[in-house]
């Protein structure tokens, strides 16, 4: 029993030193990196504003528009790596943020619906259940084969209840021990055991698969 | 942006290209007359309609690759020997491709576009077939040019 709860603890500040490490580097790109190509950026639009000659204007317009894209790549490898709305705004804002993130990479589209009142979570409960939930979108948009994907948040008043439902191809439940996705299955499971709440994932072949995670409150 | 679907030449040269290829799918991204984003704006052979609402990532997968390095790019057997996440390869996913062709359309000196072909089964476009591919994009640059992006400035 007291080598299990050690166990957990090592797991805990493993994962806990990860999230640490993901936060600091998506901040690093955000406010470090990203700010200085804006810099950069204004400087070039002021430039062009002195240049005269046709060939340097054009040059100039095509660095400042590689310097946008890579000003936009990186906010968008800092969102996915840690959405500041996680820390700032609470779990919910986080989840919208990024399902608009993942409709415009994958394509499929996530009907998003949240019942009651959102409740305040600790920042650890609010990086697990959002990791858990990110993983279970991405494995829809690898394997799913699905554009649609219905996510309802229940809050009631010990407990957060959240249903993914997707309505694709769905996968033999029995066969998935053997299936090296189930490594990504088995982590949200532990993910969840570890905050005290659970992640259960029920699937049949030709009626898609739902993810169901609580949480106690 | 003038839709694509509205331009029956864009189409023509596509479809042609599918079956010129034998491929499954033909798809053609573009960079959009305001901003950075470069999004699929047409299809042929598409099983969904998600390349639609895809956004292509700047140096991600196989168009974001060509968008940045301005060179034509292969994958013979998704989700082996890849650059990078099968996560980066959305289209791929989408589309359920297993191989593919890519390349870049120019604008004004730059790539600006994307013209794919892909198989949903392990294949390697040969030299003929990747010709064909680059053949279309040079028709495609000159029917567009004018139309999306303002002439070329």
């Amino acid at each position: 029993m007291v080598h299990s709860d050690s166990k957990q603890l090592i797991q805990s500040y493993i994962i806990q030193s990860q999230e640490d490490e993901i936060k600091r580097i998506s901040l690093e790109l955000h406010e470090g990196v990203g700010q200085n190509l804006y810099s950069i950026l204004t400087g070039l639009q002021l430039v062009e504003t002195g240049l005269n000659q046709p060939h340097l204007i054009n040059y100039l317009r095509e660095m400042t528009q590689l310097i946008e894209k890579t000003i936009q790549e990186i906010r968008l490898l800092s969102v996915e790596l840690h959405p500041p709305a996680l820390t700032t705004l609470g779990l919910l804002p986080a989840i919208k943020s990024y399902i608009k993130l993942y409709t415009s990479t994958f394509g499929v589209l996530v009907d998003l619906e949240s019942i009651g009142e959102e409740k305040q979570l600790s920042e650890q409960n609010r990086v697990a259940v959002f990791r858990v939930c990110q993983e279970a979108l991405t494995n829809i948009a690898k394997h799913a084969d699905t554009s649609n994907v219905k996510m309802s948040l229940i809050w009631k008043e010990n407990e957060l209840k959240i249903m993914i439902v997707d309505f694709g191809g769905g996968f033999a439940a029995d066969g998935i021990e053997i299936n090296p996705f189930s490594l990504g299955i088995a982590a949200m499971k532990e993910r969840m055991l570890l905050t005290g709440g659970h992640c259960v994932i029920s699937s049949k072949i030709g009626e898609g698969t739902s993810v169901e995670i609580s949480l106690p409150l | 942006m003038t839709e694509l679907r509205d331009m029956p030449a864009v189409m023509e040269v596509c479809d042609q290209l599918l079956k010129d290829v034998g491929c499954d799918f033909v798809a053609l991204a573009l960079q959009n007359e305001v901003g950075p984003d470069v999004r699929w704006h047409f299809a042929s052979g598409n099983e969904n309609d998600k390349y639609k609402r895809i956004t292509v990532r700047f140096g991600k997968g196989i168009a974001g690759k060509i968008i940045s390095s301005g060179s034509p790019m292969m994958i013979s057997d998704f989700p082996n020997d890849i650059y990078g996440k099968v996560t980066d390869h959305p289209i791929m996913l989408a589309e359920k491709l297993v191989s593919c062709y890519a390349v870049p359309l120019f604008f004004n000196g730059s790539p600006k576009g994307v013209l794919l072909v892909g198989k949903r089964r392990t294949y390697t476009f040969i030299d003929n077939e990747q010709e064909m591919v680059k053949e279309s994009a040079e028709t495609l640059e000159q029917i567009l040019k004018g139309h999306i992006l303002g002439g070329g400035a």
